[in-house]
């Protein structure tokens, strides 16, 4: 697995690249502890390109986004896989976690759109 | 009716987690359960990743059975570690928030029947799916 890491405007984005599973989630870990060290205004955490997740790799979740909000930071989620939103239903984390399905949507939630949306790096608005 | 059968005993290590993943999806694939291989994978892995974390078996084996029959698919996890209290943990509201105890609640929501039986000497999972049909597919099979 591969995990992107950017910050732009006090937002990390964070995309982990593959599978979310009990292999993987050490290293996501790590990244998420260097980026909770670094944090500014939140966390955009971008999961779609994230091709499997297991209980590990929800656990994993959670425990991000209790470290992002204990820190009074804001973080959103985007996901566009009915696969892996169906686990999610199922373990009700689409009643807790912000998720929208594109980048597009989930910068317009946090209000800072304007900023970005002229940037390379979101060229991929939809 | 024929029936398919594959059984394997694995090392409890994580590295067996991912053999059983690609095996699981294999076996689900080529007896026609190309829809259900998804969920039915992440369900056998959470069972065996269970006894991984918490059976601890003396032999540090597990062993998975899997067999498709018809429009069925039944995955069998077992082991032969110090098994777990289901009573206790059926009965205990889950939270979202929770950081862990999602691995029976995925099974149970992935698959159409999980049973799960354990006592000292062991715990066996044994988990059905059934093959969906589509709406195309009774069309094609009514000729329509």
């Amino acid at each position: 697995m591969e995990i992107l890491v950017e910050e732009k405007e006090g937002y990390h984005t964070v995309t982990p690249v593959g599978e979310l599973d009990i292999y993987t989630v050490p290293l996501f870990r790590k990244v998420i502890l260097k980026v909770e060290g670094d944090l500014k205004k939140g966390v955009i955490l971008d999961l779609s390109q994230m091709s499997f997740v297991d209980s590990s790799g929800i656990g994993a979740l959670i425990e991000t986004y209790q470290k992002i909000t204990s820190k009074n930071g804001e973080i959103v989620f985007i996901l566009d896989n009915p696969r892996i939103m169906k686990i999610f239903k199922l373990v009700k984390l689409d009643r807790v976690f912000k998720i929208f399905p594109n980048l597009g949507q989930a910068l317009q939630s946090i209000g800072v759109s304007r900023g970005y949306i002229d940037e390379e790096f979101f060229s991929d608005i939809t | 009716m024929r029936e398919y059968k594959i059984s394997l005993d694995l090392p409890c290590s994580k590295k067996s987690l991912l053999r059983a993943r690609w095996r699981t999806l294999e076996f689900a694939r080529k007896h026609g359960f190309e829809k259900e291989a998804d969920d039915i994978t992440l369900a056998a892995e959470e069972a065996l990743k269970n006894v991984i974390q918490h059976a601890c078996p003396p032999d540090n084996k597990m062993h998975l059975e899997m067999v498709a029959k018809g429009d069925v698919m039944v995955v069998e996890v077992s082991d032969a570690g110090h098994g777990f209290n289901l009573e206790a943990y059926e009965c205990k509201p889950h939270s979202p928030y929770d950081l862990c105890g999602r691995g029976i609640q995925i099974m149970r929501g992935l698959m159409d029947r999980v049973s799960i039986v354990s006592d000292t000497d062991g715990t066996v999972v044994r988990m059905e799916k059934k093959k969906r049909v589509e709406r195309e597919d009774i069309r094609e099979q009514s000729g329509g």
